[in-house]
């Protein structure tokens, strides 16, 4: 069995949704496992550090319906430092919004990237509405396709995975309406006040 | 107002007093942090103050935009991409539905007609991606219309030059 590298490409990795999608992984992965946060001073590191791993698994946010810079920053490091033998990449994309889907395109660059620099291609686990997924009852559904993923890699039997709120998207509006009003309260800001529709006044 | 965000600097002659032309690699852009400060703390804000807080505002009031940028990955490259990033300050954290799909409420930002010139060396199975890409930018983004253009380095400043010809003889 193989040893996997989780490396996080959130740009808040130590407090990341990420980070605890990662969590879950190494808790339900059989074989061995080390996680690490991408950070601006470690990419030459991590890109030697690959080499003794016979799998990567990717784990980010989709931003702005594409990888966080941060990630396309290592990715090009990684480009100018491969390592000798190249581990298979997995993906494992969380996004806002309730569809997974949404995710697919961060999903195709992970893809080009591997085609244009010789890396097999493994699994992806695409998650919708993951930022708050983990708070609701339906974490369950999380944990039950983290754990697919992991045998999946852990097998190299790559599969494509997906998951998130099994809600209608009016539901999701309310639920989501709810989530950031609870956050904004917490900072003392109203509704009213997050809804403003001025930028920079 | 006429917005040409670059990410390199260009020459262009530009005649209209409604363009405005900002070479992003001039400027000082961090990149976002993730915090949704600008959603939940000092909404339409962003707590960083570097460069990137004069742009974003620049990019909600145009209605006609022309982004340039180098393509990596089927993407858009470093620069640009961290001050894509750096906008969503123009959005508010609620959600509202476009063609049944969820999005962000946008402030107050305008309709784009949006022109994007993707440069590089730039490989088929890349194009596809970046078409895909720039067609969730416009749900996302406030395009009503857009074009992607792609193009050699070389040919950059001919083709953004002509683009911008197209804007002044409307
Ligand atoms: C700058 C920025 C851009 C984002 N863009 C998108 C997006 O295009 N689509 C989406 O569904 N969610 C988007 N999100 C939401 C994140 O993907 C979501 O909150 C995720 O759970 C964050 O994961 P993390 O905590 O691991 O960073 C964005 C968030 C930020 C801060």
């Amino acid at each position: 069995m193989g040893s996997i590298m989780i490396l996080n490409g959130s740009p808040r990795a130590p407090k990341s949704n990420s980070k605890r999608y990662a969590t879950i992984f190494s808790e339900k992965c059989k074989c061995k496992t080390e996680y690490f946060n991408i950070s601006k001073t470690n990419h030459i590191q991590l890109c030697g550090k690959s080499e003794e791993f016979s799998d990567i698994l990717f784990v980010f946010p989709l931003y702005a319906d594409g990888i966080p810079v941060t990630l396309l920053n290592f990715l090009k490091t990684l480009e100018e430092n491969p390592p000798k033998n190249k581990p298979v990449v997995s993906v494992l994309v969380n996004c806002g919004f309730l569809e997974y889907s949404q995710n697919n395109t961060a999903v195709s660059m992970m893809k080009l990237f591997c085609h244009q620099n010789g890396y097999r291609f493994g699994s992806v686990l695409k998650i919708g509405s993951g930022e708050a997924i983990l708070t609701t009852p339906f974490k369950i559904l999380v944990n039950r396709k983290i754990k697919k993923l992991a045998s999946s890699i852990a097998c190299a039997k790559y599969c494509i995975l997906q998951t998130t709120m099994p809600i209608s998207s009016k539901m999701f509006l309310k639920a989501s309406t709810a989530y950031w009003i609870n956050y904004g309260k917490k900072n003392g800001i109203t509704k009213e006040q997050m809804e403003t529709m001025n930028i920079e006044e | 107002m006429k917005l040409i965000l670059s990410d390199r600097p260009l020459n262009l002659e530009i005649e209209e007093d409604d363009v405005e032309f900002i070479d992003l690699s001039s400027l000082k852009i961090n990149n976002c942090v993730g915090c949704f400060g600008c959603w939940t703390k000092t909404p339409g804000k962003c707590v960083i103050r570097d460069d990137a807080v004069k742009i974003y505002p620049a990019i909600a009031k145009s209605n006609k935009l022309l982004y340039v940028s180098r393509i990596k990955y089927g993407g858009y490259d470093a620069i640009m991409k961290t001050m894509l990033e750096r906008a969503i300050p123009i959005q508010q954290a609620f959600i509202r539905l476009v063609d049944g799909q969820t999005h962000h409420v946008q402030r107050q930002v305008a309709l784009k007609n949006a022109v994007i010139i993707a440069y590089g060396d730039i490989a088929d199975d890349e194009k596809d991606v970046f078409k895909k890409l720039v067609a969730r930018n416009a749900l996302n983004m406030n395009f009503e219309k857009y074009r992607i253009i792609f193009t050699a380095e070389s040919q950059l400043e001919q083709t953004v030059s002509d683009e911008v010809e197209k804007w002044e003889a409307l």
